[in-house]
């Protein structure tokens, strides 16, 4: 198994660079100029041409990759229109997005698992079609379409919840969190909600399939025939095996969840790093645009890996050495 | 098995062709089959309508002066013509399989007599057809040109001259999610069509030979499926500076490689199948290998995801330009109309609520369509 997480890790490795290449050539071949972004309206030329060489965008492209490449593993890379160096301005955002991403998670579990366990226990009912039909739709909203009709309804129409921002943050050690105040956390519940969605819909009918299947193994029969109660039948022997494949599945979800924080957090005002990724990518700001993507990219492929080895973890009988 | 019971001739009545003639439909209905009369009278009474509508409205491409609508016009025409014959066609099918009764079903009867028993796939396609049909003849539905702006009426609340309600310029909402249509379904489907062509061709060969080719096409797929496609998507469509439908379709069609994938690990076990190893042991060639062992049994999951992928890939092209990546202003997109309401939710909700809908309902369609093909097609999918 360590043998395998090794090669795993190698293998990573090395399509991180090929990335790096294709993000790097990406950047290149975008029209629009940081330099001119930063100078602003009405610029000098020479003051353009200034922060060219300062950004050192005037040298030839191996060396602006390896400024780019090396500055990100030194931690030096300043970004080009924050002023500041782009790990800063990476993890400043992060806590938000983090936030968002697991209130959301635990939102679309604790709602689609019973969901789809019940839908699945009494297949062919009203609460069958019905689970299935709202998943079906649930992964026919689009997300940013949903957090805006919730805007609409709970904050102009019922005047419940704050429409957009992130409401007071409290500064800790480890980056700004602002579900633990209670304007932050009434903040939180509209891009939250819209976010679950589509992870609601996609694990609701991944745990009905899942169930459905476990309810016809042979040993569900056995444990019906040695007379258990039906509930204990439910609850020890199917919930659990049913569980796996949905859990495992999560991790998967990852680069959905990512996609999905970038359309809600732009609808929402969250100042997340889904929003960061548009705000870089509209001022050019290459070096956070290099860093996201790359950061981003590990973060997917890391999720991947684990989830991997929580599935052999789980069950025994798949190895990869 | 294929026993005749009675070699009998055809007999279509003069009567039948006659009221086939009239309207298609109309001749199985008078021989007692109502159900696939009305499959005929339905699609013949809607393109009817819009036709009277077009012609109305003066937009029929010869009465519109220079051939200005003549792809909606050339389209209404050649569907008409085909319902007239299909009809007639079908009657006397009908009526000689009457005659000479058949046993022996392929495997798509069956999977068409199975899907239309499921409501669910039938809601679904008929969802489709219905935008579809908008899209098509958006020009004889409309009731004015969707980029008029009337700036007297910014804003203006629903009511019965916009039923819909009018945006930010005046414009009227139901003209533009009309024509909003179009994009969606344009670019979802040239794109799907694109990538499962590509994909399709790309798996089937991958799969089937493995080696340099595969390994190759396999490491470029972990580069691209290592970052969040929308990321990729806004990165390379950043590269070109008017966003674009023809751009939009081109990328999605080039990255949405998830058919290749599914059309690799089906040829994959299709390979390893006995059959498969007899046809080689035979002599039988590669390619004749490919074309008839291995395509068929992998074009049900194609069917199922390409389905599937139109839907994801009108919410992908939605969220774009919802971004102002995507479709740009003045184009009527629903997802472009979603930015412009943004700014207007709280004077002007029409603007937001309509096109989402169109979105939910046109997705939707696509989603339960594709959930029943997969039951029809493949029920060893899951």
């Amino acid at each position: 198994m360590f043998g395998y997480t090794v090669r795993r890790l190698v293998q990573m490795v090395f399509v991180l660079f090929a990335l790096t290449l294709l993000i790097f050539a990406l950047l290149k071949l975008m029209p629009g100029d940081p330099a001119k972004v930063m100078a602003g309206l009405g610029a000098r030329i020479e003051t353009i041409e200034a922060i060219r060489v300062k950004l050192g965008l005037d040298r030839p492209w191996p060396v602006q990759y390896w400024r780019l490449i090396s500055g990100l593993f030194n931690g030096e890379l300043e970004a080009m229109t924050y002023h500041k160096p782009v790990w800063t301005v990476i993890l400043e955002r992060l806590p938000a997005t983090f936030e968002l991403g697991a209130f959301a998670l635990i939102i679309a579990l604790v709602v689609s698992i019973p969901a789809g366990m019940l839908s699945a226990i009494y297949r062919n009912s009203v609460l069958d079609y019905t689970v299935t039909t709202v998943a079906l739709m649930g992964i026919s909203i689009p997300v940013f379409w949903l957090a805006l009709m919730l805007m609409l309804v709970f904050g102009v129409i019922l005047r419940v919840l704050p429409v957009s921002g992130r409401g007071t943050a409290i500064e800790t050690v480890v980056g700004r969190w602002s579900f633990v105040t209670w304007d932050g956390f009434r903040h939180l519940i509209i891009p939250s909600v819209a976010l679950a969605s589509v992870q609601m819909a996609m694990n609701a009918r991944l745990t009905r399939a899942s169930m459905l299947e476990v309810l016809q193994q042979e040993y569900i029969k056995t444990a019906r025939a040695k007379g258990l109660k039906e509930r204990v039948v439910l609850v020890k022997h199917a919930f659990r095996n049913a569980l796996a494949p949905v859990v495992t599945n999560v991790g998967m979800q990852v680069g959905t969840l990512v996609a999905g924080a970038v359309l809600t957090e732009t609808t929402t005002a969250w100042p997340g790093i889904g929003r960061l990724m548009i705000e870089a990518i509209s001022r050019r700001d290459q070096a956070v645009v290099f860093g996201l993507a790359l950061f981003l990219a590990a973060i997917y492929m890391v999720s991947y890996i684990v989830v991997d080895l929580l599935y052999a973890y789980i069950d025994p009988r798949i190895t990869y050495d | 098995m294929t026993e005749r019971t009675e070699k009998g001739r055809v007999r279509l009545q003069t009567q039948d062709w006659v009221l086939s003639l009239i309207l298609p439909g109309l001749g199985h209905i008078s021989r007692g089959w109502w159900g696939k009369g009305l499959l005929f009278l339905g699609p013949v009474m809607l393109l009817g309508a819009t036709l009277g509508l077009g012609v109305s409205k003066q937009r029929f491409a010869w009465l519109a002066g220079p051939p200005k609508y003549w792809v909606s016009t050339t389209i209404m025409l050649v569907l008409l013509f085909l319902l007239w014959t299909w009809a007639l066609y079908d009657l006397w099918r009908m009526v000689r399989a009457e005659q000479e009764e058949q046993y022996v079903r392929g495997y798509w009867q069956m999977a068409s007599r199975r899907f239309s028993k499921d409501p669910k796939g039938i809601v679904g396609l008929v969802i489709i057809l219905l935008v579809v049909h908008v899209a098509l003849f958006a020009p004889f539905l409309v009731r004015n040109d969707p980029i008029k702006m009337d700036l007297r009426n910014f804003l203006g609340r629903p009511s019965p001259l916009h039923p819909l309600g009018q945006d930010n310029f005046g414009r009227d909402v139901l003209d533009r999610i009309i024509y909003g249509s179009r994009v969606a379904l344009g670019i979802g489907a040239v794109a799907t069509i694109l990538n499962m062509f590509l994909g399709g061709f790309l798996g089937l060969l991958g799969g089937y030979f493995r080696g340099m080719t595969d390994a190759v096409f396999m490491r470029l797929l972990e580069v691209v499926n290592s970052i969040p496609f929308l990321v990729l998507v806004l990165l390379i469509l950043s590269v070109w500076r008017e966003g674009g439908i023809l751009s939009l379709m081109v990328i999605l069609g080039i990255f949405g490689l998830q058919p290749a994938r599914i059309i690799r690990s089906e040829v994959l076990s299709v390979r390893e199948q006995d059959y498969v190893l007899s046809a080689k042991s035979v002599g039988v060639s590669t390619w004749r290998i490919i074309m008839k062992y291995v395509l068929p049994n992998a074009i049900a999951s194609l069917l199922v995801v390409t389905t599937m992928s139109i839907g994801v890939n009108i919410i992908v092209v939605a969220g774009l330009s919802f971004l102002g990546f995507g479709v740009r202003p003045p184009i009527p997109s629903w997802g472009a109309m979603l930015q412009e309401a943004q700014e207007y939710m709280r004077t002007a909700w029409w603007m937001a609520v309509y096109p989402g809908l169109c979105i939910i309902i046109t997705v939707f369609g696509f989603n339960i369509l594709g959930d029943s093909l997969r039951d029809v097609l493949d029920p060893r999918l899951k």
